[in-house]
């Protein structure tokens, strides 16, 4: 166990130092609504947490949750909803507060019936006391190839289906993400459409990380792909070395429309944090799932 | 408890993935300048705890050359000719790539050579403060380790196309070599026992349009925020902490290859590439890390 106590205080500093800077603005406006709320009457799912040892990113571990609501009782395969930095999507009082938002909108008949994967991204523990991880998250979420997609279909999906019956339905998955983890969540999709058709994206990072501002561009010159993609931005978002958000995510959304894509784009007024997308996740999650009642998982 | 550690991580991992631009690193009015000229091919940059730089010629020197803080040139050690890689250990001793005679050796104090290893076909090296030797062996793509009793193993053979540069991170756990045949820079952990396992190719290199699969990476050396820089075809590409790119500093002569780098100077504030037939160096904002001391965690860079 001694390998937990490592670099605690080494990272902890820079928190504090970013969230002295991320206050004030438009951004703050953004709040989580009524269905983000714990509502009387509706039934709660269950989330619990669990670690991963991935081979295909080769020596990292990383946490997941899996959210099953109330009404899944294993007669029937579930749909699947996977969310990249998912810790942030489980939070209680975060932004999204995923597992409440399901809830309410599985109870509601707006979405199906639908187990909930949240991942964090990898980190290769170091082998000694007060040595600090390798931070796998760029490389596992900004990677233009198919690797992600595996790891979900090879190792995260197949342990998930141990334990819940799940869909093998690509229409049934939704793959989520903010800024590296909406990238990710449209990658997963664009290598493996035969595998995920849906994509929600906030605060995307379609820029050049790690070359992905070529999206709209190879988006218009290719085949069409047989995809539904939300995407939500803010005008305050970033401007740095690897690109604009803004202007990256209307390039995506402009890519969508010359190829005809089934898309929706939401430009808000916000920086790069998830509150618009939080404040608007479970309109989003009833545009994706606007016709599933004619699916079948 | 592990858990916890996990998500903590995640959460500080996302909240501190802080932009690092080029602006954090160069200054606008100080751009290269020539550091030290009129010999072949400059190799092996390193510095000690003062400053001072020390390089070889490798193709027309025979000796390891040593430029002072004042920017003074000597001779340091004669009778050393075809030196590729020089690295100070934490025991106050110069180690070095003996490319052309095959061998890896070190310099005592008064300049005494001990042959470490012979037979072997060396590049560059890094040394840890515990006294591990790592080293490239660019044609046979592999990573060997002299450990401190002196011991040779293989550490990594087949991973790297060509691997060449060599460096660590700033807490001494992580080793990174660039690639001279491929576009990435891989990452290492370094065991307990100083074994090396999961690589991945974390940083992916800018390439030349002439030749998209294939960086040319050369030399390496980090910096006190934990960027990793590495000479190559399309310049001197810097990676944060994070694997991501930063930037490319130009190449002060595009006409002659870039092949080593190092921090030196006064407060190992600037950047000295062996570029040709001569060394450049500018001032810039961080400075070097500096593995014969005390392993450290990263520092963060001012806003």
């Amino acid at each position: 166990m001694a390998r937990s106590t490592y670099s605690l205080f080494v990272f902890i500093f820079p928190v504090l130092l970013c969230s002295v800077n991320s206050s004030s603005g438009a951004d703050e406006d953004y709040e989580p609504g009524p269905d983000a709320m714990v509502k009387a009457g509706v039934p709660a799912g269950t989330v619990t947490q669990h670690q991963w040892h991935s081979e295909i990113f080769s020596g990292t571990e990383r946490d997941y949750w899996i959210y099953a609501p109330k009404q899944y009782d294993g007669s029937k395969s579930a749909c699947v909803l996977v969310c990249q930095d998912g810790g942030g999507f489980v939070r209680e009082n975060g932004a999204f507060r995923a597992p409440t938002v399901l809830d309410n909108l599985i109870d509601a008949g707006d979405i199906p019936v639908t187990i909930g994967i949240f991942i964090n991204p990898g980190v290769v523990p170091p082998a000694k006391n007060g040595q600090q991880v390798r931070k796998n998250r760029s490389f596992e979420y900004d990677t233009l190839s198919d690797q992600y997609a595996r790891f979900l279909l090879e190792e995260i999906l197949p342990e998930v289906s141990k334990a819940y019956k799940l869909t093998e339905n690509p229409d049934c998955r939704v793959v989520c993400g903010n800024s590296s983890g909406g990238i990710c969540a449209f990658t997963a999709a664009w290598e493996r459409p035969d595998a995920f058709r849906k994509v929600i994206s906030h605060i995307g990072s379609f820029t050049n990380i790690r070359g992905g501002h070529v999206y709209p561009a190879l988006i218009r010159k290719s085949e069409p792909k047989p995809l539904r993609v939300f995407l939500q931005d803010g005008e305050n978002d970033l401007d740095n070395l690897h690109g604009n958000w803004p202007l990256a995510n209307e390039q995506m959304a402009a890519a969508f429309e010359y190829s005809g894509y089934d898309y929706k784009f939401v430009l808000g007024t916000g920086k790069h944090s998830g509150r618009h997308g939080g404040a608007i996740f479970p309109e989003t999650l009833r545009w994706i799932w606007r016709d599933w009642k004619k699916l079948n998982p | 408890m592990k858990a916890y550690t996990l998500t903590l991580l995640l959460f500080i991992s996302m909240a501190s993935a802080q932009d690092m631009p080029l602006s954090q690193v160069i200054i606008d009015d100080e751009g290269w300048e020539v550091a030290v000229d009129g010999f072949e091919f400059g190799d092996g940059l390193c510095t000690d705890a003062e400053g001072n730089l020390y390089f070889s010629d490798v193709k027309g020197g025979t000796a390891v050359y040593k430029v002072d803080l004042e920017g003074n040139r000597s001779e340091f050690i004669s009778d050393a000719p075809g030196i590729s890689g020089l690295q100070w250990g934490s025991d106050g001793r110069l180690y070095a790539c003996v490319a052309k005679e095959q061998r890896v050796v070190v310099f005592d104090a008064e300049g005494k050579e001990v042959e470490l290893v012979a037979g072997v076909k060396p590049n560059d090296l890094v040394v840890t403060h515990d006294g591990n030797l790592y080293f490239t062996m660019t044609p046979t793509q592999e990573i060997r380790r002299i450990d401190p009793t002196g011991k040779m193993t293989v550490v990594s053979q087949g991973v790297v196309t060509k691997p060449n540069g060599i460096t660590l991170s700033r807490d001494q756990g992580t080793l990174a070599v660039s690639d001279h045949g491929g576009k990435y820079v891989w990452a290492f952990r370094i065991e307990e026992d100083g074994s090396l396992s999961h690589p991945g190719n974390y940083m992916t290199m800018r390439t030349p349009a002439s030749d998209p699969d294939i960086a040319k990476g050369d030399g390496m050396a980090t910096d006190q925020h934990g960027r990793y820089y590495v000479t190559s075809a399309e310049g001197l590409q810097m990676f944060d902490p994070t694997g991501r790119m930063g930037g490319v500093i130009a190449t002060p002569d595009p006409e002659s290859p870039l092949v080593s780098v190092c921090f030196a100077g006064s407060d190992h504030a600037y950047l000295y590439v062996a570029n040709g037939g001569k060394i450049y160096r500018r001032k810039t904002r961080t400075s070097g890390a500096l593995f014969f001391q005390e392993p450290k965690p990263n520092e963060t860079p001012p806003k």
